[in-house]
């Protein structure tokens, strides 16, 4: 198991925003996080990536207490994109992406021209080649998004966590960064709002008030009835006539 | 592979050249600190009384220049440096960990808690005159830091976005307390001599430096701007937030306490040393922010070496602005500093 939570619960002041959630994600899978706002779907990666410390049960890496490891061997291993990152620093797209060697860099170690290689093999990854010198204020919130995600990508992770990579980006850059997730080679645990898009995961979990109620195939958890006790909304399921896919389409639920 | 053996050797040999640059700028700023007074000195006689004094070379020299030089300006010039040096890097530091373009090296109540010391040792007697007004100052420096970090801490400061704005408000409120109890003891104890005094002394005073400081403030920088180098890709990685730093590995909450316990303790030196000398740890950084970009790698050294220049300007600049008298060097700094602070500001965004 690369990652997995057992039992785990946070609350702030007595209020439990996430509670026990278990769940072992497996290698190489794409898994979706969905539920509706303040389910606790950034909570629960951010625990999962130990920015907070759980209130109760535990994060295992690779079987390894997430609690007992260095944040530098977390950080060779997964890396995580935040929802809102934000900088009044004059700082351009290369030293946002550069950053994301400073797991495997040490203070004595000089920057190599192996570095300079991952940093510009990220930035044609998420299509923002040809942009290095841009300064951070100057770029639209889906740029800076995939700046960050360029920055992830640059760390070299086993695991990619991402907090709604995609709710700042046109519909060409969604489609192309949610391919791109795909196809690398590593474990994706994404929380996502559009539910389409949570369709083509590998597995999904469905948060509710902060407890995982569901957990499996798209087919099997996006349901009419996940759809009406979770998010109150009324679905049909439509096929696609290019392709043969299954699309959701939302109804007020009256 | 001889691609990449070029380049190391490359940036290799462009580092060595910088690092001599900078070496040969702060040895013309000591020297030209050394020269220029109320009585100019030739630099061949500045050489020839370091000659005297480090190699013993016995070149006849007038005995009072060799003393101005050797025991009044080269000390004064040399910690001038010095303190520039740590104000600037400790001012880059807390900037960046506090995320704060106000933050300063004072703002975590330092220099309020060094004149809260030298008051009660200069005014209220602390010590029956065993204790120096330097360690008062130092004693204070350190106390005021202490409380301001437990306040910050029981605030929850510490990790999160929030939580550096704990620290600065801890900051302001142990700043606005040690103030008062400057003042309080001042008006309550001090006679008029006193106060003008301590008031000299507050604005930033070189005039007192002796060779002894001198031993004191250059390891203090030296090591203290090197353990801030040595975190210079942690600084980096706080950029985007202590979250992010977090994820991309860095050891939040040790890294926040190294460097700002250095910053601190560095500023609590150079203080008590020499008053609380404003705007160099504010507007160094910032100007050097517009010359180099906002990576540590370069920000850093660039900061220590212009905070250094700018200080031992300013000192000259104090000892020579009005004949016969010595402005107080914190005077200087300001006076300079907020117009070209000015300037900064509204070229820069010109250059956004």
């Amino acid at each position: 198991m690369i990652l997995s939570i057992h039992n785990l619960g946070w609350s702030v002041r007595g209020l439990p925003i996430v509670s026990g959630a278990t769940l072992d994600i497996q290698e190489g899978e794409t898994l979706g996080l969905i539920g509706p706002n303040g389910s606790g779907k950034s909570t629960l990666l951010k625990l999962m990536a130990g920015l907070l410390e759980p209130s109760a049960g535990e994060v295992r890496l690779k079987d390894a207490p997430l609690v007992h490891l260095p944040r530098r061997a977390i950080a060779q291993a997964m890396a995580f994109v935040e929802q809102h990152a934000e900088t009044a620093e004059r700082f351009t797209v290369r030293d946002a992406v550069e950053l994301g060697r400073t797991a495997w860099l040490s203070a004595l170690q000089p920057w190599s021209v192996q570095d300079d290689a991952i940093v510009a093999r990220a930035l044609v990854d998420v299509d923002m080649d040809g942009m290095e010198n841009r300064l951070w204020h100057t770029l639209s919130g889906g740029e800076r998004q995939r700046v960050h995600l360029a920055r992830a990508l640059a760390q070299q992770p086993e695991i990619l966590l991402l907090d709604e990579p995609t709710n700042h980006l046109d519909i060409q850059h969604q489609l192309s960064i949610l391919g791109l997730v795909r196809q690398l080679p590593v474990t994706t645990v994404i929380a996502l709002h559009d539910l389409n898009q949570a369709l083509t995961c590998d597995r999904i979990g469905v948060l509710h008030k902060g407890q995982l109620v569901a957990v499996g195939s798209p087919h099997d958890v996006l349901t009419v009835g996940t759809m009406r006790d979770i998010f109150g909304v009324a679905a049909s399921f439509l096929t696609d006539p290019a392709d043969g896919n299954r699309i959701i389409r939302f109804h007020p639920a009256f | 592979m001889t691609a990449q053996a070029g380049f190391a050797r490359a940036s290799r040999l462009a580092w060595t050249g910088r690092v001599v640059l900078a070496a040969l700028l702060l040895i013309a700023a000591v020297a030209s600190g050394a020269a220029i007074g109320e009585t100019s000195i030739p630099l061949a006689v500045i050489a020839k009384t370091l000659a005297n004094k480090i190699l013993a070379a016995g070149y006849p020299l007038d005995a009072i220049d060799e003393g101005i030089i050797w025991n009044y300006r080269l000390t004064r010039t040399i910690v001038a440096a010095c303190c520039g040096a740590a104000l600037a890097v400790s001012g880059v530091v807390l900037q960046s960990l506090l995320r704060n373009a106000l933050a300063d090296p004072y703002i975590l109540g330092i220099s309020a808690g060094a004149s809260t010391g030298a008051v009660t040792v200069a005014i209220a007697g602390l010590g029956a005159g065993l204790v120096s007004l330097s360690l008062g100052a130092f004693a204070g420096a350190v106390l005021a830091f202490l409380l301001v970090a437990l306040l910050a801490r029981a605030a929850g400061g510490g990790v999160s976005m929030q939580a550096t704005g704990q620290i600065i408000l801890a900051g302001i409120a142990g700043s606005q307390l040690f103030n008062a109890l400057t003042s309080f003891i001042i008006t309550k104890s001090a006679n008029a001599e006193q106060a003008r005094g301590i008031m000299f002394w507050l604005l930033g005073n070189l005039s007192g430096v002796r060779w002894s400081d001198v031993w004191l403030a250059v390891p203090v920088a030296i090591l203290g701007v090197l353990v801030c180098l040595w975190h210079r890709r942690a600084l980096d990685a706080f950029t985007f937030g202590s979250d992010s730093a977090a994820s991309l590995g860095i050891p939040v909450r040790r890294v926040q306490i190294i460097l700002i316990g250095t910053s601190a303790l560095m500023t609590a030196v150079m203080v008590s040393m020499v008053g609380s000398i404003g705007f160099v740890g504010l507007v160094i950084p910032h100007a050097t922010r517009f010359l180099v970009g906002v990576r540590h790698a370069g920000l850093l050294p660039v900061s220590a070496l212009m905070g250094s220049i700018f200080l031992v300007s300013a000192d000259i600049a104090s000892r020579i602005a009005i004949p016969g008298q010595v402005l107080p060097i914190g005077v200087v700094t300001a006076l300079v500093g907020a117009p070209g602070f000015a300037i900064i500001l509204v070229r820069g965004r010109r250059i956004r």
